[in-house]
């Protein structure tokens, strides 16, 4: 599954990012890294883009660049 | 002040949302200068803040960033000020570290790439009230052990923990305090040691430690234009030393963040003791809620768009107005004390006063538009805003925060272009600022009006009217949306475009100080930069309308006129009627003597195609500086006088009246709808406005400035003739 595809309800955990894409290594840099826990909390009205809240981030990105983060449901 | 001490630098730096520049104003108070660094359009502040009695210190406020990782020009200027490779600006002597209380974790992971340049630190925990408030305890003693440089709790917004800061400043410059530096694993100590070995001692590059990571970690680091070596040389070498690395185990490109966060995480542990239990949603997460809703927040965003644009378009009226008639009362003083002297008079007069308030009369607009930016920005709704428009724009290489800016151009494009400050991809803030001057601002109102008053009105009634004055609106921003996309390809040039991440920060109630203080500075940036360039054009294109200015002129057309009428011999003989008149044809004949009346003569054929005679011509030509001056301009070439307005009657009938005097047309209507349709075409789309150019110049360079004037009145040109050649096979 991967982070453009994931809903309100529940938490995801990363297991794996592409750091080829200049979006997601500035995401690792503030803590997206494989193993941390990560939540969708808003999209915005045309469906693109989308917030997602991980450590102590809230942060907006594009889907096409949070198709570059796979994600798999946590608890 | 030792001189001595005049010569340590301090640089800040910190992620955006830390409240660094909150911060940099409480240390340095109104002792700043903004500036460039050379070559680039990044902001440079430098500030003077006072250790104590009698240290001054330089204070270098540094881009707000999330990483050194210099892909963006922020960082890389961060990199290139911390490791002393800006002209004019050494290394500096020690860095403060402005860290988030919140964000701990994300925040020294810029800290702990600041260290590897060798850079000695302090760290200050800001926004330390709201920590409390939240119940967080933070051990700063244990974290000062852990990480070995002094950290100090501070409240940037109310000034607390300065002097603390500054006295722990003090120490440090003395015992220079490095932060701990992550072990790197044997793999990438190896990558480092042999990329010193080719650059540094076979090539003489000189780069440190910190330097070298950067060329390792970051795929394309600006780091890398500042190399001696070819680059066909030095990107085998790096491809080399990443490839290695790769085959060693570590991914280049992700090895840093992993590495980094696996050696600060234990620092981190048992640093911060939360009090009070979480609550379930923070007070940010319910505004969110509302704010971010895909349809409410809509609803609330279109309500605050309009409130910013009404206070922009409406609001700063009554302040403009003062403004004018202020400059009014100037004009008529000086008209007076200056009499005896007519040219003189027609210099201060129409020259200087009114080319002070030439630049005068958008300061309102600016302060209020800056009023509401700053409110917008402090109070974290700016991002939110760009959250929700930013599909609008992406396709054209643009983001979300060009709504605001775009926006506000329809009142007004200098306020606007100095909002596209807000933007932090500078070729998006380019594109901004180029296609900002298409929106239709308040000043092309009057143009539309008169002639749609004139023309449209009469023959098809106000329904037509109003509907004619909604489209023309919009044609400049549909021309808009098609030349974004186009510079968005030239500018692009195969580089990839800066990714869109924003972070959501937590909503804070915007302080009074903040938002006057960002008020002043635009304001006097406006007036100092942009301010003088207004005023030398204004006085330039003065000179141009009023001279030659022989004597000739003016008997002549006294002659004539007098012999116009019976029972008239000489001057004396005129009623009052006939003398303002008399006075009316004497502006007429000076302005079609002047300079720019046979400038705009000898241009004419250039103009014919869209239908314009040379008073229209001379009228467009004299509206460069400023294109609501168009009707000032024909009421003096219609012998109207120059105090006409769009309501005027007898300019709008004069208009209808006017006939071809010679050439193919002679005794056809000058005005019809075709040509009252080019020029409106023109209008909506040329730059006529000397502000805005200097605004252009002042924001991004003179060479974009002449270019984008040049390439948008092209534009209106072949519009116009294409608008003109169209409606006259249906006229």
């Amino acid at each position: 599954m991967r982070l453009n595809e994931i809903t309100k309800d529940g938490k995801y955990r990363v297991t794996k990012v592409n750091s080829d894409n200049e979006s997601i290594a500035r995401l690792m840099a503030m803590g997206l890294l494989p193993g941390q826990e990560i939540r969708l909390t808003h999209e915005a009205p045309l469906g693109d883009p989308i917030a997602v809240q991980f450590e102590g981030c809230h942060m907006s990105l594009r889907l096409e660049d949070a198709a570059e983060v796979e994600v798999e449901r946590a608890e | 002040m030792s001189v001595q001490a005049a010569q340590l630098r301090i640089a800040l730096i910190g992620n955006p949302n830390t409240g660094k520049t909150s911060l940099f104003n409480a240390l340095t108070g109104l002792r700043q200068r903004v500036g460039n660094y050379p070559g680039v359009t990044v902001e440079k502040k430098i500030g003077t803040w006072a250790l104590d009695r009698d240290t001054d210190v330089q204070l270098i406020d540094l881009p707000g960033t999330y990483s050194l990782s210099a892909t963006s020009l922020d960082e890389r200027i961060a990199v290139d000020v911390l490791a002393g490779r800006v002209d004019g600006l050494p290394a500096p002597d020690l860095v403060v570290v402005v860290v988030d209380v919140e964000n701990l974790q994300r925040n020294l992971f810029l800290a702990s790439q600041a260290a590897e340049l060798g850079v000695p630190m302090v760290i200050a925990l800001n926004c330390w009230d709201i920590a409390e408030k939240k119940g967080l305890q933070i051990d700063c003693k244990l974290l000062e052990q852990r990480l070995g440089v002094p950290v100090l709790p501070t409240v940037a917004t109310r000034s607390r923990g300065t002097d603390d800061l500054a006295a722990a400043v003090i120490k440090a410059i003395k015992t220079r305090p490095m932060m701990v530096r992550p072990k790197w694993p044997e793999a990438v100590q190896k990558a480092m040691q042999s990329l010193r070995e080719e650059l540094v001692e076979k090539r003489g590059e000189s780069l440190q430690t910190g330097e070298l990571q950067r060329l390792i970690f970051d795929r394309k680091s600006a780091v890398q234009d500042r190399l001696k070596t070819p680059a066909s040389e030095y990107a085998t070498i790096l491809a080399d030393v990443r490839k290695k690395l790769y085959d060693d185990g570590y991914n280049p490109d992700a090895a840093e963040s992993i590495l980094r966060f696996r050696f600060l995480n234990p620092l981190l542990s048992d640093i911060i003791q939360r009090q009070v239990a979480m609550k379930k949603r923070s007070r940010t997460e319910s505004i969110d809620q509302l704010l971010l809703h895909r349809f409410w927040g809509l609803v609330v965003f279109v309500g605050m768009m309009y409130v910013v644009f009404q206070s922009v378009y409406t609001w700063a009226g009554p302040l403009m107005d003062l403004i004018e008639s202020l400059v009014g009362v100037a004009q008529g003083f000086a008209s007076n004390f200056l009499s005896q002297t007519p040219v003189l008079q027609s210099l201060v007069v129409d020259g200087i006063i009114g080319g002070v308030g030439a630049f005068l009369v958008f300061l309102p607009q600016i302060l209020v538009l800056f009023l509401f930016i700053s409110i917008l920005e402090e109070s974290g709704y700016m991002a939110r805003a760009a959250f929700l428009m930013d599909k609008l724009f992406k396709w054209c290489g643009l983001n979300g925060k060009s709504f605001v800016p775009l926006l506000s151009s329809y009142a007004c494009a200098i306020p606007g272009i100095l909002a596209t400050r807000t933007i932090n991809d500078p070729k998006a803030r380019m594109i901004t600022i180029l296609i900002a001057p298409l929106m239709s601002c308040s000043a092309r109102l009057p143009v539309y009006l008169l002639l749609i008053g004139a023309f449209v009105e009469p023959r098809y009634g106000p329904a037509v009217a109003g509907t004619t004055l909604f489209a023309m609106h919009f044609v400049g921003a549909i021309l808009a949306a098609p030349l974004a996309w186009l510079l968005n390809k030239a500018l692009n040039k195969g580089r990839k475009p800066l990714p869109f991440l924003m972070e959501l920060p937590p909503y804070r109630a915007p302080r009074l100080k903040t938002m006057l203080w960002r008020m002043f500075e635009s304001g006097k940036d406006f007036v100092i930069r942009a301010g003088t360039v207004i005023f030398a054009m204004t006085v330039l294109i003065w000179a141009l309308l009023y001279f030659p200015r022989s004597e000739s002129v003016s008997t002549e057309t006294t002659e004539a006129y007098i012999a116009s009428i019976e029972n008239v011999s000489a001057i004396d003989e005129l009623d009052d009627t006939q003398f303002q008149r008399l006075e009316q044809k004497i502006d007429a004949a000076y302005l079609e003597q002047s300079y720019m009346g046979r400038f705009g003569k000898m241009v004419q054929p250039i103009f014919a195609p869209a239908g314009y005679d040379w008073k229209i011509t001379v009228g467009v030509l004299a509206s460069f500086p400023a294109r609501e001056v168009i009707i000032s301009t024909l009421g003096i070439t219609y012998a109207l006088g120059g105090e006409v307005d769009e309501e005027s009657s007898d300019l709008r009938d004069t208009l209808s009246q006017a006939k071809w005097e010679s050439g193919p047309h002679a005794g056809q209507a000058v005005f019809n709808m075709p040509v009252a349709l080019s020029i409106m075409v023109f209008f909506a789309l040329c730059m006529q406005c000397g502000a805005t150019v200097a605004v252009i110049a002042q924001e991004l360079s003179w060479k974009w400035a002449i270019t984008s004037f040049f390439t948008l009145t092209t534009i209106a040109w072949i519009a116009a003739v294409v608008t003109y050649q169209v409606a006259m096979l249906f006229a």
